[in-house]
Protein backbone atom coordinates (compact mmCIF):
# COMPACT_ATOMS: atom_id res chain seq x y z
CA UNK A 1 0.00 0.00 0.00
CA UNK A 2 2.87 2.33 0.91
CA UNK A 3 4.49 1.70 -2.49
CA UNK A 4 1.26 2.61 -4.28
CA UNK A 5 1.04 5.82 -2.33
CA UNK A 6 4.64 6.67 -3.18
CA UNK A 7 4.08 5.87 -6.85
CA UNK A 8 0.96 8.05 -6.93
CA UNK A 9 2.76 10.92 -5.20
CA UNK A 10 5.68 10.64 -7.64
CA UNK A 11 3.29 10.63 -10.62
CA UNK A 12 1.54 13.71 -9.26
CA UNK A 13 4.87 15.52 -8.85
CA UNK A 14 5.99 14.58 -12.39
CA UNK A 15 2.64 15.64 -13.87
CA UNK A 16 2.61 18.96 -12.03
CA UNK A 17 6.22 19.62 -13.11
CA UNK A 18 5.24 18.83 -16.71
CA UNK A 19 2.29 21.21 -16.37
CA UNK A 20 4.57 23.98 -15.07
CA UNK A 21 7.04 23.43 -17.93
CA UNK A 22 4.19 23.45 -20.48
CA UNK A 23 2.79 26.66 -18.98
CA UNK A 24 6.26 28.25 -19.09
CA UNK A 25 6.64 27.22 -22.75
CA UNK A 26 3.21 28.62 -23.56
CA UNK A 27 3.91 31.92 -21.84
CA UNK A 28 7.34 32.17 -23.52
CA UNK A 29 5.74 31.52 -26.93
CA UNK A 30 3.11 34.15 -26.19
CA UNK A 31 5.82 36.60 -25.09
CA UNK A 32 7.87 35.99 -28.24
CA UNK A 33 4.76 36.26 -30.44
CA UNK A 34 3.81 39.61 -28.87
CA UNK A 35 7.39 40.87 -29.23
CA UNK A 36 7.52 39.93 -32.91
CA UNK A 37 4.15 41.61 -33.50
CA UNK A 38 5.30 44.76 -31.64
CA UNK A 39 8.18 45.05 -34.12
CA UNK A 40 5.65 44.93 -36.94
CA UNK A 41 6.70 41.51 -38.22
CA UNK A 42 4.16 38.89 -39.31
CA UNK A 43 3.61 35.93 -37.00
CA UNK A 44 0.18 34.49 -36.30
CA UNK A 45 1.35 32.22 -33.48
CA UNK A 46 4.68 30.97 -32.17
CA UNK A 47 4.59 27.17 -32.30
CA UNK A 48 8.20 26.47 -31.31
CA UNK A 49 11.06 28.30 -29.70
CA UNK A 50 14.66 27.44 -29.01
CA UNK A 51 16.72 29.16 -26.36
CA UNK A 52 20.16 30.17 -27.62
CA UNK A 53 21.25 31.91 -24.45
CA UNK A 54 20.19 34.61 -22.00
CA UNK A 55 17.44 36.69 -23.62
CA UNK A 56 18.19 35.06 -26.95
CA UNK A 57 15.67 32.84 -28.76
CA UNK A 58 14.81 31.48 -32.17
CA UNK A 59 11.07 31.42 -32.75
CA UNK A 60 9.11 29.51 -35.36
CA UNK A 61 5.67 30.79 -36.28
CA UNK A 62 2.70 28.76 -37.46
CA UNK A 63 2.82 30.56 -40.83
CA UNK A 64 6.40 29.30 -41.38
CA UNK A 65 8.23 32.53 -40.53
CA UNK A 66 11.27 32.13 -38.31
CA UNK A 67 12.85 34.87 -36.21
CA UNK A 68 15.87 35.50 -34.06
CA UNK A 69 14.70 37.47 -31.01
CA UNK A 70 17.34 38.84 -28.68
CA UNK A 71 18.34 41.76 -26.51
CA UNK A 72 21.35 43.68 -27.84
CA UNK A 73 24.12 45.35 -25.85
CA UNK A 74 22.11 48.59 -25.64
CA UNK A 75 19.17 46.82 -24.01
CA UNK A 76 17.04 46.94 -27.14
CA UNK A 77 14.91 44.01 -28.22
CA UNK A 78 15.89 43.03 -31.76
CA UNK A 79 13.82 40.79 -34.02
CA UNK A 80 15.60 39.48 -37.12
CA UNK A 81 13.96 37.36 -39.78
CA UNK A 82 15.82 34.09 -40.37
CA UNK B 1 -37.97 66.27 25.12
CA UNK B 2 -34.91 68.57 24.82
CA UNK B 3 -32.74 68.26 21.76
CA UNK B 4 -29.72 66.03 22.27
CA UNK B 5 -26.39 67.83 22.57
CA UNK B 6 -24.45 64.96 21.09
CA UNK B 7 -25.68 62.92 18.21
CA UNK B 8 -24.27 59.38 18.43
CA UNK B 9 -24.49 58.78 14.72
CA UNK B 10 -22.91 62.16 13.86
CA UNK B 11 -26.00 62.80 11.84
CA UNK B 12 -26.09 66.48 10.92
CA UNK B 13 -29.83 66.69 10.66
CA UNK B 14 -32.70 65.95 12.99
CA UNK B 15 -36.04 64.50 12.04
CA UNK B 16 -37.69 65.60 8.82
CA UNK B 17 -34.65 67.44 7.57
CA UNK B 18 -34.34 69.85 10.51
CA UNK B 19 -30.77 70.90 11.31
CA UNK B 20 -29.29 70.67 14.80
CA UNK B 21 -26.71 73.39 15.42
CA UNK B 22 -23.73 73.33 17.78
CA UNK B 23 -25.81 74.62 20.68
CA UNK B 24 -28.29 71.84 20.22
CA UNK B 25 -31.12 74.03 19.05
CA UNK B 26 -33.19 72.84 16.17
CA UNK B 27 -33.23 75.02 13.07
CA UNK B 28 -35.74 74.73 10.27
CA UNK B 29 -34.16 73.85 6.94
CA UNK B 30 -33.49 76.80 4.63
CA UNK B 31 -34.71 74.71 1.74
CA UNK B 32 -35.13 71.06 0.90
CA UNK B 33 -32.03 70.72 -1.25
CA UNK B 34 -28.82 69.52 0.38
CA UNK B 35 -25.74 71.75 0.30
CA UNK B 36 -23.86 71.67 -2.98
CA UNK B 37 -20.87 69.91 -1.45
CA UNK B 38 -23.03 66.97 -0.36
CA UNK B 39 -24.93 66.65 -3.61
CA UNK B 40 -24.13 63.39 -5.36
CA UNK B 41 -22.42 63.98 -8.65
CA UNK B 42 -20.64 62.04 -11.38
CA UNK B 43 -17.40 60.40 -10.19
CA UNK B 44 -14.48 62.76 -10.79
CA UNK B 45 -11.64 61.62 -13.02
CA UNK B 46 -9.05 59.83 -10.89
CA UNK B 47 -5.90 61.81 -10.18
CA UNK B 48 -3.06 60.69 -12.42
CA UNK B 49 -0.37 58.75 -10.60
CA UNK B 50 2.22 58.14 -13.28
CA UNK B 51 4.63 56.32 -10.95
CA UNK B 52 1.93 53.95 -9.77
CA UNK B 53 0.94 53.14 -13.36
CA UNK B 54 4.60 52.57 -14.22
CA UNK B 55 5.03 50.18 -11.31
CA UNK B 56 1.83 48.32 -12.15
CA UNK B 57 2.99 47.97 -15.74
CA UNK B 58 6.36 46.64 -14.55
CA UNK B 59 4.73 44.18 -12.17
CA UNK B 60 1.87 42.91 -14.31
CA UNK B 61 2.01 39.27 -15.32
CA UNK B 62 -0.16 39.90 -18.35
CA UNK B 63 2.90 40.88 -20.40
CA UNK B 64 6.07 38.83 -20.76
CA UNK B 65 9.58 40.17 -20.16
CA UNK B 66 10.57 40.45 -23.83
CA UNK B 67 7.34 42.29 -24.58
CA UNK B 68 7.83 44.64 -21.63
CA UNK B 69 11.36 45.45 -22.73
CA UNK B 70 10.18 45.96 -26.30
CA UNK B 71 7.45 48.34 -25.09
CA UNK B 72 9.98 50.18 -22.93
CA UNK B 73 12.21 50.65 -26.02
CA UNK B 74 9.27 52.16 -27.88
CA UNK B 75 8.30 54.41 -24.95
CA UNK B 76 11.92 55.60 -24.72
CA UNK B 77 11.93 56.30 -28.48
CA UNK B 78 8.76 58.38 -28.18
CA UNK B 79 10.17 60.27 -25.19
CA UNK B 80 13.31 61.06 -27.23
CA UNK B 81 11.15 62.37 -30.07
CA UNK B 82 9.14 64.51 -27.64
CA UNK B 83 12.36 65.81 -26.06
CA UNK B 84 13.60 66.81 -29.53
CA UNK B 85 10.23 68.43 -30.27
CA UNK B 86 10.30 70.52 -27.08
CA UNK B 87 13.90 71.50 -27.86
CA UNK B 88 12.70 72.59 -31.33
CA UNK B 89 15.10 70.11 -32.90
CA UNK B 90 12.45 67.92 -34.48
CA UNK B 91 10.76 67.91 -37.87
CA UNK B 92 7.77 66.01 -36.43
CA UNK B 93 4.67 67.98 -35.54
CA UNK B 94 2.83 67.60 -32.24
CA UNK B 95 -0.02 65.94 -34.17
CA UNK B 96 2.44 63.31 -35.50
CA UNK B 97 3.73 62.65 -32.02
CA UNK B 98 0.19 62.39 -30.66
CA UNK B 99 -0.54 59.80 -33.34
CA UNK B 100 2.54 57.79 -32.31
CA UNK B 101 1.52 58.10 -28.66
CA UNK B 102 -2.00 56.86 -29.44
CA UNK B 103 -0.63 53.93 -31.43
CA UNK B 104 1.74 52.95 -28.62
CA UNK B 105 -1.05 53.20 -26.06
CA UNK B 106 -3.24 51.01 -28.26
CA UNK B 107 -0.49 48.38 -28.33
CA UNK B 108 -0.23 48.48 -24.54
CA UNK B 109 -4.00 48.27 -24.10
CA UNK B 110 -4.33 45.36 -26.53
CA UNK B 111 -1.64 43.49 -24.60
CA UNK B 112 -3.30 44.18 -21.24
CA UNK B 113 -7.00 43.96 -21.96
CA UNK B 114 -7.28 40.20 -21.46
CA UNK B 115 -4.61 39.58 -18.83
CA UNK B 116 -4.97 42.67 -16.63
CA UNK B 117 -8.23 44.50 -17.38
CA UNK B 118 -8.04 46.83 -14.31
CA UNK B 119 -4.64 48.13 -15.42
CA UNK B 120 -5.87 48.49 -19.01
CA UNK B 121 -8.81 50.56 -17.72
CA UNK B 122 -6.57 52.71 -15.52
CA UNK B 123 -4.22 53.44 -18.42
CA UNK B 124 -7.09 54.11 -20.79
CA UNK B 125 -8.63 56.58 -18.32
CA UNK B 126 -5.27 58.34 -17.94
CA UNK B 127 -4.63 58.63 -21.69
CA UNK B 128 -5.39 62.37 -21.96
CA UNK B 129 -3.76 63.26 -18.63
CA UNK B 130 -0.53 61.54 -19.68
CA UNK B 131 -0.57 63.31 -23.03
CA UNK B 132 -1.17 66.57 -21.17
CA UNK B 133 2.12 66.03 -19.34
CA UNK B 134 4.04 64.88 -22.41
CA UNK B 135 2.91 67.76 -24.61
CA UNK B 136 3.58 70.46 -22.04
CA UNK B 137 7.27 71.49 -22.10
CA UNK B 138 7.33 72.51 -18.41
CA UNK B 139 5.68 69.31 -17.17
CA UNK B 140 7.71 67.18 -19.58
CA UNK B 141 10.95 68.67 -18.24
CA UNK B 142 10.00 67.48 -14.73
CA UNK B 143 9.65 63.83 -15.81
Amino acid sequence: MGRWKSALALTAVVLSYAAVVAADDASMSKDLGATIALQGMPCDKVIASKRNGDSDYNATCKDGNRYHVFVDANGRVVVKKL
Amino acid sequence: MPPTRRNPGNAPTGAAGTAVDAKGTTQPPANNTPPVAQRPSAAPAPALDLNSLKERLKDTRAIGLFTKLSLKNQVDDLLSQLRAFHAKKSTSSLADLRQRYDLLLLKVLSLLQDGDPPLATAISQSRDSIWGILSDPQQFAKL
